[in-house]
Formats: C-alpha cells, structure tokens, sequence
C-alpha cells in the first residue's frame, strides 16, 4: 500500500484530524485503491480499456482511426469553458492532467465522466480512486452529448498530436 | 414517501385524529391541534412539503417563500430591499433595480404577493408584490426566483390596494392608499378636499414577455384606497377596490376617517376602461417613474425613467365604475370563487358584508344610485347586498375560500378566524389565533379554483408565542387544517418581516420549471470570462476592470498586481461552474460595498475603492469544495504615483 503517497503529496493542504485520518486509511486500505489514481498521469498498471464495466449512460462510443478536425476544434472551445478551470494537458491542477488520458481510458469512460459524472463517482472505481485523492468531486458541467462527443475528439486529437 | 402516500397517511391521521378528538372529554378547543397535529405538518427529512407559500416580508420589502405544510422557510427573494445574503442592491448588476424617481432607495416595504394567473387560477409564472412605500409594483420569475421587473407609480402615495391581478394578469392594478394633489404641487394640507385626488393603476403585463407597462390610471375622489381583488366568471372583466375615508379628513384620521357608518367599495369595469383607452379617452400627462428590468442573459438590470402617462377621469368613464356602499372603513374585499359575492372586510363593522354581482347589475340597469360623487353613482347599499354575516366577530379584514362553498374571514379585533357558509352566511366555527391576525390565505383562496386543506393566519402580535428575544420578537403564522368542518390548528411558524399577504400553489405548479443554472453559453454579460484562459486585467484612467472567473475552487487570476490606491476596481467574477447549487462567493477586504454570491454560469460585479497601498486578500465566501478555504488570492495596491505595472496570473 502506498499511503505514503497520499500522504505526502505535496499538493493535499487539507489539514484532518487524526481521527479522520485513520479513518482514511483504513478506507484506503479497504477500497485497495491501487495507487494507480495517485500516478494517474503514468503508465496505468491494468488496461481499463478491455477489463473495466462501463458506468453511465453511454454504453459504446464509435471513433474513427483519424480524427474528425471540426468536431476536435468544438470540443476545444467547450473544453476551455467549462473544463480548463480545472484540467491542464500536461499538469496536474484541480483534476488529473487530460493530455493522454484518451490513450490512458477507453471513449465511453470518458463521456460518462463528462455526461453521468455522479454515476461514475459512485460506481466506477478508478473514479472512486481519484476522488480519494483529489478530494474535489468532478462537477457535472451540463454539456450535451454532441458536445462531450467533440470534446472526446479534442482529447483524442491532443493525445495523438502533442 | 410518495405524494399519495403522504396523502392516505394525512388522511388516516386525521380520521383517527377526529375519532380522538370526537371521544375527548379534557374539554379543550376543537380549534386546539390533538396529538396528531405534529404528524399533519412533520415532513421528514428529504421530503418536500406540498405547497410553496409566498409570504410578504412586510417592512423587510422582501419576499419570503415557506413549504407547506412544514412551515419551513427556504427562501427570501430580494425584492424592494438590499440584501446582504444574496448581494441584491450592492453588486452593481443590480443596483439599478432599487432606483426610482427618488433615487437610489435601499429599504421599501412590501404588503402583499399575488401570483400571475392563468383562466382566474395561479399558473405558476410569476408572483407579483406590492412597494408600499415608494410606490412600486414588482415581478418575481418563479423560474429563478428572482425580481424580473420593478415598476413605479407616478402620482400614487403609498401603493396599498396593489399588485391584484385580473384573471389572465391582463392588468396588475395599483391603487393609492393617500391622496394627494395630482400632479403633486406645493399646497397647503388644508386643500385637502379641494385639491387631493386618488389614483387607480392599472399595469398591462405583456402575456409573451411577462413585462410591464403602465396603461392608464384612474383620476378618482380623494378617498384612501385600500385593497383590491379583480372579478371572476361572470365578473371577471370587473375589479373591486374597497375604500376608506370618505369623509375626506386629513388629519387624526383614526377619528376623523371613522365617521361614517359606510364608505365604498368601488365596481370599475376594467375592460370599458381598456376601450376608453383604446380610443384615445383622457389625456396624456407628464410623470417621472422609473421601469427597471432585470435579463437572465445579461445578469444585469437596466434602469429606465418613463415620462408619460394617461389618465382617465370618471367623466371618461360613464357607467364603467360604482360605488357599493360597505360598512365600515372596509380593508379587504374578496371575491368568492365563482365571482358572485363580493366581501367587504368592515374592518369597523360589526357584521361582514356580502355583495352580489349580480344584484349589482340589475341595480346599475335599474339605476338604483342613492346620489353621484364626482360623476360616479352610488348604488343602494340594500339593491346590491347579498347578505350580512351576523356576529363574526371583532374586526373583520380579509376573506379567503375553500371551494367548496365556505369563507374564511380573519378577525383582527378578536383574534380569530370565522369560517362561514356562502350558501346562508352563517357562522359555522371560530378558532382563535395568536394574536390579532391580519391577513389570511388558503392555497388558490383567492382564485376560481381554490386547492384548500390549508388556511394559513398571518399575525400582527406574537407576544408569549415563542422565546423571548428581547423587545423585538418574531413575526409569526399558523395553520389550520380545514378538511374537515371545524378548523384544527396545526403548527405556529415564525415568519419574516411582518407578513401581509400570502400565496400559496402546489409545488408540482413550480418545482417542474425551477431554473438550476444559468447557462454558460447564454451568458451576454458585457465582462463575461468565459474560460481561465480569458481572463485579464485592464485600465481605464482610473478604472480597472479585472475579468475574472471562479471554479471549484480557485479564481482565475489569484494575483494581480499594478491596482493603484484611489482606483475603482470591478470585480467581475463568472462563475464558470454548470452544476446546480454550487454558488460562489466573493469578498475583498475593504470593500465599502459588500459581497458577491455568483450563481453557476452567471458574471457579478463589486466594485472595490481602495485607498492606501498594500497587498489585500480576497477569497470565497460560499463554501463550495474541500479546497475552499484556498479559494483565496490577492491584490498589490500600489501609491498613485507609482509606476507598478498591470500583472495578473492566469493559473
């Protein structure tokens, strides 16, 4: 287990009491959050892409081998108002770093976690994971679905092109 | 729970309740809720209540929203008042709501909410309200709970019999509770009978827009209108304004204005009024009066002086308006469900006096009027008098009804509530209220339509109701279980203000079209940040405008740098969050103003006046993340003669 990391993590300020920190401990150590969330933006340690139940409304999502330029500009405009606030390409901020997490989570992750946020957070447990460590719960941003589609593309776009 | 099992498990209690109260030999009040009363208004946690109830903050100027049942209060909008908690009247969006011909007023006082309607029953669109002081009439959307619209009347003093509207909300009437010399003039008081007049407005509501215009008023004797309800069925195309002071005295009213044993309700045939208009009747004066509306798109209020108005005078008007003789100084008058009695709340009388609509027209064809005054027939009290409720009390005021044929009259001299029959208008129960109740309200009560089970009492004086709070003590409600033949008091509740009149509507009637956001996209703010990235700083002379966005939980920029002391700084925050109930807020030490509370999607503006250099912090006051107490930054304040350059980060 890799407490240490949580703990040490230089961006959590939050000061808890000792009590709730044992508290979350021992949740860390019941939920076995694998320290793959803590090192979201490194090489994943299990391929989601194949294993994983798919939470949220969008059960399968079709992209294509290129990228669809108009949709990926789109989603780049929808990207910097209602996401950039809080995810960088390259850094972590707020949330995880998004610049490779088309290669990192398969499509229809992805659109749920921007469509059906709450259901991710509460079912899917890389998401489950995530909040653990960056204790912020991702905002449901109201985007419709075209949308979250084109900023699917933004992302595929900035995955394969930077 | 669901809503019909709540309902069945209401219904139970009740019956069991009654068998209990049937089989009781302890004496008490009927009127005393048993032991089930608590189960009647408990609505557990995370269930909702059955009824929104709009409550006038009285000398608050606001607007109180309450679930029913529960008596729980979960609300107040903002109206005629600044508020601090949500920043009404301080961020500079909305400051020009609060303006009038008199300038910027900060504190009015607001008497009584009426829902727009749809075929003579509340639709759930707006809730209007009444300025009594500086007189206004307001538009709340009941999508976002906010003030759309402020209007103000020109030549009106004190705009009590207001804001009731017709049975589509064609007109929003508002009639003026003083006299005064119409246009307004330096003359002596003692001109009095002379010289004051009386206007009635009536304010068109566009039915597409929902905006306001001021159509015409009426030039009426100088008497002191009171309050107002508009016809129905077959006299919906009538409003009925009671009336007071026709002694014309203006002074010690209290004595001089009692004097005599009948003053008026007042007919006018609002659609003979709108022809006389169409055609081009009376006159167009001169008047000042602001119109100030508020835009979802731009998050902002405009504030506009009108300068026109028409007038009409009953001599305009022949054979639209009567008046209805009523005992004695009448307050309230009410209109039953199906527009037949018209109830005259004597508020000195010692009966309550019943009109008939009916008797009234066959009395206006047989010219049946006992003398004129200023053009305009007095009818016979006994042609148009459809009955007489016999002891209902001390001091009747206001009626609501039940639908199913009884009235409800609050009694302000003794306390209580007298439920009675419109069949023979006789008393059926009396159930004591504490203490002197003014208004009332029964859901839909004063509809074609009423929904009923409730009535709620609304009342001047709590005295030894609650914990003592020192000299000033809550204002408080109660309500009554009127499903059954008696009234069973339920539950007191405290209430803000003083609360006039009230609201009440089924919360499916709302709740399905309550707004959760704003939407980021629609945002037409002037200074709208629609992405960290475009946030910035600029200078204007001495203006700097910092454009700025909030999200859970940073603002975008935390550091600026290059503010001079002296500067105005504006503040104008988007909150870029598109979740519902995730508000932030904004301080910066300092500020003279106030705060900022931005909702999801919206831009709000403080404007900042610093005067000496330093670094100051700001933050968020809306706790809103696990990272909200970072939510925070600062500002460089630097002399005016310096030559610290604008900086600001965007991450």
């Amino acid at each position: 287990m890799k407490f240490n990391v949580f703990l040490e993590d230089p961006m959590n300020r939050v000061r808890l009491p000792l009590a709730m920190l044992a508290m979350l401990i021992a949740a860390l150590t019941i939920s076995a959050c694998s320290g793959e969330a803590a090192e979201d933006s490194e090489e994943s340690v299990f391929d989601v892409k194949k294993e994983k139940a798919v939470y949220g409304k969008i059960q399968h999502v079709d992209v294509g081998e290129s990228i669809d330029a108009t949709m990926a500009k789109a989603g780049l405009d929808v990207f910097d108002t209602k996401c950039s606030g809080c995810h960088k390409y390259d850094e972590r901020f707020v949330g995880p770093a998004l610049g490779d997490v088309a290669e990192r989570r398969p499509p229809e992750y992805i659109m749920n976690m921007i469509l059906d946020t709450e259901t991710m957070i509460e079912n899917d447990d890389t998401v489950k994971c995530l909040l653990q460590e960056f204790l912020t719960r991702m905002p449901n941003q109201n985007v419709d679905e075209k949308d979250a589609r084109n900023v699917l593309e933004h992302l595929r776009d900035h995955a394969q092109n930077n | 729970m669901k809503r019909t099992t709540l309902w069945s498990a209401v219904a139970i209690v009740a019956v069991a309740g009654f068998i209990f109260a049937s089989c009781s030999t302890d004496g008490g009040s009927p009127a005393l809720g048993g032991s089930d009363a608590a189960s009647q208004v408990y609505v557990a946690p995370g269930e909702k209540d059955l009824f929104y109830n709009f409550v006038s903050g009285g000398f608050s100027g606001q607007m109180s929203v309450y679930g029913l049942p529960s008596g729980r209060l979960f609300r107040v909008i903002p109206v005629f008042s600044q508020d601090p908690e949500k920043g009404w009247g301080y961020s500079e969006e909305t400051k020009p709501m609060l303006m009038t011909s008199h300038g910027f007023i900060p504190w009015d006082d607001a008497h009584h909410p009426e829902m727009s309607m749809t075929d003579g029953v509340p639709d759930g669109r707006y809730v209007f309200i009444n300025g009594n002081n500086t007189p206004r009439v307001a538009r709340i959307d009941l999508r976002d709970f906010r003030t759309h619209e402020i209007l103000e009347l020109p030549n009106s003093s004190g705009n009590h019999s207001s804001p009731f509207t017709t049975y589509n909300s064609e007109y929003i009437v508002a009639g003026t509770r003083f006299s005064i010399p119409v246009p307004n003039e330096d003359i002596s008081i003692d001109e009095y009978k002379a010289k004051f007049k009386g206007t009635l407005s009536f304010v068109k509501m566009d039915k597409q827009s929902g905006r306001l215009s001021l159509a015409w008023q009426l030039l009426m004797p100088g008497f002191d209108y009171d309050l107002a309800h508009a016809g129905k069925g077959a006299s919906q195309d009538w409003m009925f304004f009671s009336c007071y002071n026709t002694e014309q005295a203006q002074s010690v009213k209290e004595i001089n204005a009692s004097q005599n044993d009948k003053d008026f309700i007042v007919a006018i045939n609002w659609k003979a009024c709108e022809e006389a208009a169409a055609r081009g009747a009376g006159t167009v004066v001169d008047a000042r009066y602001a119109h100030n509306t508020w835009s979802d798109k731009t998050h902002s209020a405009t504030h506009t002086m009108e300068s026109k108005v028409r007038v009409l005078t009953p001599a305009d008007l022949q054979g639209a308006m009567f008046y209805m003789p009523t005992p004695k100084s009448p307050h309230g008058v009410d209109v039953d469900p199906t527009g037949e009695y018209i109830v005259g709340g004597g508020k000195l009388a010692t009966v309550i006096p019943v009109m008939s609509f009916s008797k009234m027209q066959k009395a206006i064809a047989s010219k049946a009027f006992e003398r004129e005054i200023d053009g305009i027939p007095v009818l016979k009290y006994d042609a148009c008098l459809a009955g007489e409720v016999k002891n209902p009390g001390l001091g009747p005021l206001h009626t609501e009804f039940d639908g199913k044929g009884n009235a409800y009259t609050s009694m302000f001299v003794s306390s209580e509530i007298t439920k009675w029959s419109l069949k023979d208008f006789k008393v059926i129960d009396k159930a004591p209220t504490y203490y002197s109740i003014g208004h009332l309200c029964i859901p839909g009560g004063d509809s074609k339509a009423p929904w009923g089970k409730y009535v709620i009492a609304y009342n001047k004086i709590t005295k030894d109701r609650y914990l003592p709070t020192g000299p000033e003590l809550t204002q408080s409600a109660q309500i009554f279980d009127i499903t059954g033949e008696k009234m069973k008091l339920l539950a007191d509740f405290p209430t803000i203000g003083e609360p006039h009149y009230a609201q009440a509507v089924p919360a499916e009637l709302i709740a399905e079209n309550s707004l959760k956001l704003y939407p980021i996209e629609e945002n037409e703010h002037p200074y709208v940040t629609k992405s960290p990235k475009a946030a910035k700083v600029e200078r204007k002379g001495n203006d700097v405008h910092i454009y700025m966005t909030a999200m859970r939980s940073h603002f975008t920029p935390d550091n600026i740098e290059g503010v001079k002391a002296g500067d105005n700084v504006y503040f104008h925050v988007t909150n870029l969050e598109q979740d519902w109930d995730v508000p932030h807020g904004f301080a910066v030490l300092g500020a003279r103003n106030a705060e900022l509370l931005i909702m999801p999607g919206e831009t709000s503006t403080l404007l900042w006046q610093p005067e000496q250099p330093g670094v100051y912090s700001f933050y968020c006051t809306d706790f809103c993340s696990a990272l909200h107490q970072e939510m925070q930054g600062y500002v460089r304040v630097s002399a005016r003669s310096s030559s610290t350059a604008l900086k600001w980060n965007q991450d």
